[in-house]
């Protein structure tokens, strides 16, 4: 029995419209910065895109979450063509995924309570006051947070706090797939394993499939069961996540590996 | 044979509703040439120590102790006397590499701007001096020099920086996390950079960084820095691998390495803000290997081997 | 953990944790405390303030001559034209024999009204039209982009002289032509500010998750764009009141009679030289009230942002 795949990317080339210079500026230019990928992620699998500073890794993590359109190819989240539909049920189809954004510094608003934070994703559901203050308490309590900290203000809590209660809320309406943008970058290293513990436990705990995006080789390391190697837009190899760090068939990951052990 | 940096008991904090001490007093030596480690978490006061170093600490901080540059008395008691050291002697290359770079100016303007307040040089001696060091890290004069800062790429523009701190004279560079914003071959180019402007022009190169993995494979001598005093400080090799004090140990553990398959242990906790008066160890809360005397007085700085370390265990 | 000791921790927890926010608070009510503590200079421009919000809600107790205040002539005004300041008619009275002290003193609610009312409706016109730019980008923010450049260039008075011509004089012609150019100003800094909070990854958030694009603007781009604006405004107070003055000096805004500093200083600009305290009073006035909200804007300003750049406004 095939587990279902939540989500496919089909031949997708993606990228950014330009506006050039001079008597041409009257019509934009496709920019693409992503090339034929294709990919997908099934449910309850780990899986890590690796990638450099300019890979492509952040647009591709973009047009899953259904705010890029890619310039060709289809991308499928829980088997629909999220693209071909009219907007409102595109929306409706990417409210089913978690997103941690990269900096917790920039994805808290400091004028709004943790409560806030954590009652949005379950505005537009019909549960009762009562079950979304359980399910809130519930998802705080996956990432070691006590219920305490629905009064605070973000800028009351430290980075590793806000990255909790980032993920909490990812996960509080039950999404089919969590998906992060670096998760570690911007935390200390002690804080940086927690987060890394607590990623696999809520994954294990509740089944999701985990989409991770890196450049951090040891990191990927432990938050996947596969991996997607990424340079200059284009997918280099793919695979189960020991395989290819230890025997990488390409050049390039090779390149990624040592470099990383020269410089350890 | 002076030292390039050397602290004693250096404390440096702020005037609040009363002091408030970021850094509560650390002592080191850094000989020449040597390249020296900052490490720990955010909050630890490393980056305000690096500053004390470069002299850039606010107007409104307060500092006790001794802190001498290349024999040079800077800081003592809460006197503070950098002239003929800051920009000098002393220069710094910031966290984010594109924000020391003025974004309105060519790489050839901002040498000249910098070489000719300093020194007072003409454009065109300015822009010699300019090549020099360009090529000294490894980027083409002739290319570079016409660029925008916005123009170059990150590890281009980190280089610049590191030619334009290096263009004053300056014999010790203070780094502030220059690892972080960058990728793992970059890393590793800036590495091996700073190791050979070491060994050719005797640079002194004070890293201050949280990234434990670099710093050991770059610095000679490493401290390990938490809530404002050096828990730990010795060459670096061994560090890493036989720690000593407790906080090392569990930043080593809690760090994620390619190739190694160990379960990441993470320690819950974290460091009391410095405002806050802690009874005991500053570790206390979340030392795994506390008994009483932990409970009583933070330790003294101990001599074990060839480290200096801050902890009862070993009293 | 015991249910006593845990609760005096949170308790201490708690107050530390106010002192905290107070301390780094983004909140208005924070800065103000916090302003209050560092700045001199705002605690002489809050009671400057004060002081004059305070005459003016007691102008009619205050004025000794409340129907002079009002506008009225008082019967035995033939006598009493252009006398110098006494123990009877503190300011003097002007041409028409009526005591100016009363007069002034019923200014001040005319003032306070023109400028409370012109600034909070801009502010209110000139934030959400900011922020509706910023969040709605294509057309909707080059439309309204293009409404700020042009009614920033329009000074104020020539409005209101068109504004004469067609309402006629009163509260209304003066108000409504100082609101139609200051909301610009504030729309642009709104705008400004907006564009980069409106990239900010938690209205990226809240727009994953389904949320409504007038809850986000209210819910978290105004809030964020707010504080630089609201602090402006108090300033402009000031500014207002000198560009209304001139206004209604011009004879553009307020009919003659009223109680309206920059009326009663027209009255009296002719006789400057012979009785001047007709003129000075009001002006001195017009001055202190001014310099108030101006300190308070500023101490403000200086806490929540120093490199926040000021547009140094003329009052025409």
């Amino acid at each position: 029995m095939a587990e279902p795949t939540i989500v496919k990317l089909e031949n997708v080339t993606l990228g950014y419209y330009t506006i050039p210079k001079g008597w041409r500026s009257l019509f934009k230019v496709k920019q693409p910065i992503v090339f034929n990928v294709n990919l997908n992620v099934i449910d309850g699998e780990r899986v890590v895109i690796i990638g450099e500073s300019g890979s492509g890794k952040t647009t591709l993590l973009k047009t899953i979450l259904g705010i890029l359109p890619p310039f060709q190819g289809k991308v499928y989240v829980l088997g629909k063509s999220i693209y071909d539909l009219p907007a409102k049920e595109r929306k409706k189809i990417t409210r089913q995924i978690g997103y941690v954004p990269q900096d917790p510094y920039k994805s808290l608003n400091p004028r709004v309570k943790v409560e806030t934070v954590m009652m949005e994703p379950l505005e537009r559901s019909n549960l009762t006051d009562r079950e979304k203050r359980e399910r809130i308490v519930e998802a705080l309590k996956l990432v070691q947070l006590h219920e305490r900290i629905l009064e605070y203000y973000p800028m009351q809590l430290s980075g590793g706090m806000m990255q909790r209660v980032l993920i909490a809320r990812a996960i509080v309406h039950d999404p089919e797939i969590l998906v992060l943008d670096e998760p570690t970058s911007a935390l200390d290293v002690s804080i940086q394993a927690q987060v890394i513990n607590l990623l696999n436990n809520i994954q294990r705990k509740l089944e999701l499939a985990m989409l991770t995006v890196t450049h951090d080789l040891a990191v990927a390391q432990y938050l996947a069961d596969r991996v997607i190697i990424i340079y200059k837009g284009r997918i280099i190899e793919e695979g189960e996540t020991r395989k290819v760090l230890t025997q990488p068939s390409q050049e390039y990951t090779r390149l990624l590996i040592s470099s990383y052990r020269a410089s350890i | 044979m002076v030292l390039a940096v050397k602290a004693e008991n250096l404390k440096i904090g702020y005037e609040d509703e009363e002091i408030v001490w970021a850094v509560k007093g650390v002592s080191f030596k850094v000989e020449v040439a040597e390249i020296f480690c900052l490490v720990g978490e955010s909050g630890c006061g490393k980056s305000t120590t690096g500053n004390a170093i470069v002299g850039i600490l606010p107007p409104y901080s307060i500092t006790d102790g001794v802190l001498r540059v290349f024999g040079k008395t800077v800081i003592e008691g809460n006197k503070r006397d950098y002239t003929g050291v800051r920009g000098r002697v002393v220069s710094y290359v910031p966290q984010n590499p594109g924000s020391s770079l003025n974004p309105y100016l060519t790489v050839e303007e901002q040498f000249y701007y910098v070489l000719n307040s300093v020194y007072g040089w003409g454009r065109r001696k300015a822009l010699e001096e300019a090549a020099k060091y360009l090529k000294m890290v490894d980027l083409d004069p002739g290319r570079v020099m016409d660029y925008y800062p916005h123009e170059l790429s990150g590890g281009m523009q980190q280089r610049t920086a590191i030619a334009l701190a290096l263009s004053t004279g300056a014999k010790i560079i203070v780094a502030d996390e220059p690892t972080s914003a960058l990728d793992a071959h970059l890393r590793l180019g800036l590495i091996r950079l700073l190791t050979r402007l070491r060994d050719t022009i005797k640079l002194t190169l004070i890293f201050i960084t949280h990234d434990l993995l670099s710093a050991g494979k770059i610095c000679d001598k490493i401290a390990i820095m938490y809530s404002g005093r050096i828990l730990e400080l010795g060459p670096s090799g061994k560090i890493l691998t036989e720690p000593l004090h407790p906080y090392t140990e569990m930043l080593v553990d809690a760090v994620p390495i390619l190739g190694v398959l160990k379960p990441l242990k993470a320690y819950g906790g974290e460091p009391p803000p410095p405002n806050v008066e802690v009874k005991g160890c500053l570790f206390l809360d979340r030392c795994p290997k506390k008994f009483e005397k932990c409970y009583q007085s933070h330790p003294s700085p101990e001599e074990v081997h060839e480290r200096i370390v801050e902890c009862w265990r070993y009293v | 953990m015991q249910g006593s000791s845990s609760d005096k921790l949170d308790i201490s927890v708690a107050v530390r944790n106010v002192q905290k926010t107070l301390r780094s608070g983004t909140g208005i009510i924070a800065l103000i405390i916090r302003t209050w503590r560092r700045s001199h200079r705002f605690k002489i421009g809050l009671l400057i303030s004060l002081f004059i919000v305070i005459i003016g809600v007691l102008a009619p107790f205050l004025a000794p001559y409340p129907r002079d205040g009002l506008g009225y002539v008082p019967e035995d005004a033939l006598l009493k034209i252009r006398l110098p300041p006494s123990q009877e008619h503190l300011f003097g009275t002007d041409t028409r024999g009526r005591d100016i002290f009363s007069r002034v003193v019923f200014g001040v609610r005319s003032a306070l009204l023109q400028i409370f009312l012109v600034v909070s409706s801009s502010l209110l016109i000139g934030l959400f039209m900011g922020v509706l730019a910023a969040y709605y980008k294509g057309i909707v923010e080059t439309v309204i982009n293009y409404l700020i450049e042009l009614f920033m260039s329009i000074p104020a008075i020539v409005i209101a002289l068109a504004l004469r011509l067609v309402l006629g004089s009163g509260l209304l012609t003066v108000v409504l032509a100082l609101i139609i150019t200051w909301w610009s100003w504030y729309g642009r800094v709104t705008y400004i500010y907006s564009r980069s909070i409106v990239e900010m990854d938690y209205v990226l958030l809240a727009k994953l998750s389904g949320v409504s694009g007038l809850k986000i603007i209210l819910r978290h781009v105004v809030r964020n764009a707010s504080p630089p604006v609201l602090v402006q405004a108090v300033t402009d107070l000031g500014s207002v009141l000198l560009e209304a003055s001139a206004i209604n000096f011009l004879g553009l805004g307020l009919p003659p009679d009223s109680p309206e500093w920059g009326v009663i200083m027209q009255e009296g600009i002719q006789y400057l030289s012979i009785s001047p305290w007709i003129s000075v009073f009001p002006g001195v006035f017009i001055l202190v009230t001014a310099l108030g909200f101006s300190l308070i804007g500023d101490s403000l300003r200086e806490e929540v942002d120093p490199k926040l750049r000021r547009r140094w406004r003329l009052w025409f």
